[in-house]
């Protein structure tokens, strides 16, 4: 908001009737779909049913690494942010995924930050004060909501550089075991960042829409996905438009980082060092990485430690190695599949997803296990991202093929009982909307009261739940045991915003309470982080005004360098001074293009001066092309050309905004 | 302290719209939200909801506009009038943080 120079046409307005603003606003083909992963996170795009693609950055890399360094403000995320990670490991933040919504006492992983919880289930990471800032500045203090916010607000920004336009909203993919807080935190983040969330789409949900599979409208799959830290089996079945999650299973600290490891031990130990050193492990491992890659294609290939005599490692012993590991995925997948009660061969498809699914060992176990070859066409690191973007297009108001998915509640809502077992009232996978009640009574004579605790979850006893609110319904009548009649409502609407009431049957004496599915951030701190997040918003503007400012330019140049040639050596349209001008103009021009990081000003300030000296010649072609319209044509047909053109003017002015009534003076 | 200022020849049109429509107690909402051909446009309708906590309430002759936290960002400063002219009769929102208009003027850029 720098740069004001008011040019002002003075449309006037008139009070709108308020309108569902969540369905007026959609931009069809601007949807974009993300996957914030805990390791890297995607942007794609697929707009107005073109087949998704993610956005890459000038190396060529479609992964975002996310990763948030606080040694400056604002912060650094992704690749920079990474290189800073050794130097400041308490400021530059990696994994946060894994804390989103969660509580200090939820947290059982060893983790490099500095955590607090002031408000219960609400986390804090000390990031300190920016490097070089002076001694006695403040220290931050940052939610995890916060910093996947600041890797979400870079992904928009990708892709809103490639839109060449802000983007509508956005699909933000979630593991399928993620409870409400974990999704309300994640809903958060897009909304700090300045997205509409049109939906949290279930990872596995994603992977298998981007292989189409929603198109059958009915079927069970398996969905495979080994990253590099992480392994997640789900099991889904398509029924009449919509996924259901049959059953999870994984290991959070299972992935191809551990291949790595394994073979990095191996290299070392046939390379004879016992102890190695802390480089020599690193060294190990980035050789070990490149070794498993490149094992993908060859069958054996060399390796070489800094230092040491080169080795040659085979496909078979690298197998060999991980057999164990890939071992331990499979047990996941039988017992999710036992839990799910299926069999193998029920399914309809297996979907690979994960870079570390490129181990051919691994398709080949994957493929014994399920009794058939797994879909793998499309680049497991990017399957998630493009499952998001169909949807996202989809929801962006597109025409395109494609069911638009229901939400479905991902874990069970209920009310803890006597004894603290759980009830449950609305089941996992119910979708949404959707109310269901029932009755309870009262278990002592004495009882005037009664404890509703709505919890969270699969488990049956509501300790082993998360607690998501707690009142209490007084002035229940003295009846005996079992004689009073609690009536208790529990409405989820399509917000995923849950209403709990109570009513004693016979007073009619009720209660009620929203229940926001809460982690700790309430509604005014979220709204006090996305004005926070407008202290940016100064560079989210210039980047777009100079996308903007380059589009503009480039037209003006492309239409003149045309015109040019059209005029040839024409002098009286273009004399040799006055094209002289142009060209350097046009020169200018270029120059000012060449600097991709151009800002608005010198662009504009290139095309407003192109604009001024190209001003005569753009004059005297538009008389040439009148006179040479005009040349032969009867003065009833200019009549008529002129007739049309008011025809025209008066079909545009229908676009301007309709009239009020005069008003009394 | 962001502001707004509301003409009271604005204030009057409003209220007699409000009254025509039946709902006099309601609020008026500003805003800005993005689309339109120059990235964003203005958001201008009856709200008949209480105005939400963190609003900016601007109460001009007994008629109360409200603008959202964001928006108000982009608005700081605007005065709304109306005007009737040659273009017609209708609201007009000098606001001097915006940079472009679009020829319809119904979007702005800032």
């Amino acid at each position: 908001m720098t740069s004001v120079s008011i040019h002002d046409t003075g449309a006037l307005f008139q009070i709108a009737e308020p309108t569902d603003q969540r369905r007026a606003q959609r931009r069809p083909g601007r949807g974009i779909g993300i996957d914030l992963g805990t390791t890297n996170s995607l942007v794609a795009l697929a707009p107005h049913g073109a087949a998704p693609r993610v956005l890459r950055d000038s190396s060529g890399s479609g992964l975002v690494p996310s990763v948030v360094a606080y040694t400056t403000d604002p912060p650094l995320v992704g690749r920079a942010a990474q290189a800073l990670q050794a130097e400041h490991p308490s400021q530059v933040l990696s994994s946060v995924k894994r804390l989103m919504g969660r509580g200090l006492a939820d947290i059982d992983f060893a983790h490099p930050y500095h955590l607090s919880e002031e408000t219960p289930g609400l986390l804090r990471i000390d990031v300190g004060a920016p490097v070089g800032s002076q001694a006695d500045s403040a220290s931050r203090r940052v939610t995890p909501t916060e910093v996947s916010a600041a890797i979400l607000r870079e992904l928009k920004l990708r892709a809103e550089a490639e839109l060449g336009e802000p983007c509508d909203g956005a699909v933000i993919t979630v593991p399928a075991y993620f409870d409400d807080a974990q999704r309300q935190a994640t809903r958060d983040a897009g909304r700090i960042a300045g997205l509409q969330v049109y939906r949290l789409l279930a990872e596995p949900t994603a992977a298998a829409l981007a292989y189409g599979l929603d198109r059958g409208g009915e079927g069970l799959f398996a969905v495979y996905d080994l990253g590099g830290g992480t392994f997640d089996i789900s099991l889904l079945r398509l029924h009449k438009g919509v996924f259901q999650v049959l059953a999870t299973g994984g290991d959070s600290a299972l992935g191809g980082d551990d291949f790595d490891r394994a073979l990095a031990a191996r290299l070392l130990q046939r390379s004879g060092v016992g102890e190695p050193t802390r480089n020599q492990l690193d060294a190990a491992r980035l050789a070990a990485r490149a070794a498993k890659e490149r094992l993908t294609e060859a069958t054996a290939t060399r390796v070489a430690l800094p230092g040491l005599p080169e080795l040659e490692v085979t496909r078979a012993e690298f197998e060999a190695l991980i057999e164990p590991l890939a071992q331990r995925t499979l047990r996941a997948c039988r017992q999710a599949l036992k839990d799910a009660g299926l069999r193998a061969p029920e399914l309809d498809g297996v979907v690979l997803v994960g870079g570390s699914t490129r181990v051919p060992k691994i398709r080949e176990l994957v493929a014994e296990t399920f009794k058939r070859p797994p879909l793998a066409d499309i680049d497991p690191d990017e399957v998630v991202a493009w499952g998001a973007a169909i949807q996202a297009d989809i929801l962006s108001g597109s025409a395109r093929e494609g069911v638009t998915l229901l939400d479905v509640v991902p874990l069970s809502l209920g009310l803890e009982t006597m004894g603290g077992i759980v009830e449950k009232i609305i089941p996992r996978n119910a979708t949404i909307p959707i109310a269901a009640r029932q009755v309870f009574t009262n278990y002592a004579e004495h009882q005037t009261g009664m404890v509703i605790h709505v919890v969270q979850g699969e488990r049956e006893l509501a300790r082993d739940c998360r607690s998501l609110a707690r009142f209490d319904l007084k002035g229940i009548p003295r009846l005996p045991p079992s004689m009073a009649r609690v009536e208790v409502t529990f409405q989820l609407d399509a917000d995923a915003l849950l209403t709990v009431s109570a009513r004693e049957l016979m007073t009619g004496v009720r209660q009620s309470v929203e229940v926001k599915p809460t982690y700790g951030l309430s509604e005014e701190e979220v709204d006090r982080l996305v004005m926070e997040s407008l202290d940016h918003a100064g560079d989210d503007y210039a980047r777009r005004n100079a996308a903007e400012a380059r589009v503009e330019l480039g037209r003006v140049v492309l239409a003149l360098r045309t015109a040019v040639a059209e005029v040839g050596h024409l002098r009286e349209l273009l004399p040799d001074d006055e094209r002289a001008g142009l060209e350097a103009a046009l020169a200018a021009a270029d120059a000012a293009m060449a600097d991709p990081d151009a800002a608005a000003d010198p662009l504009n300030r290139a095309r407003t001066a192109l604009e001024k000296v190209s001003e005569p010649f753009a004059r005297r072609r538009m008389e040439r092309a009148l006179n040479a319209g005009m040349a032969g044509k009867s003065l009833h047909d200019i009549e008529r050309a002129l007739a049309d053109e008011d025809a025209l003017q008066e079909k545009r002015a229908g676009h301007t905004p309709e009239l009020l009534e005069p008003e009394e003076p | 302290m962001p502001s707004l200022t509301v003409t009271s020849r604005a204030a009057k049109v409003m209220r007699d719209q409000l009254a025509r429509r039946g709902t006099p107690q309601a609020c008026i909402r500003l805003g800005i939200r993005g689309g339109g051909c120059t990235g964003y446009s203005y958001l201008f309708e009856f709200e008949d909801k209480p105005p939400r906590p963190n609003d900016l309430v601007v109460e001009q002759d007994g008629v109360r506009v409200v603008v959202d936290p964001k928006s108000l960002f982009y608005l700081d400063g605007t005065e709304v009038d109306f005007e009737t002219g040659i273009r017609g009769h209708g609201f007009k929102f000098k606001n001097p943080n915006t940079k472009d208009s679009c020829g319809c003027g119904e979007s702005v850029s800032f």
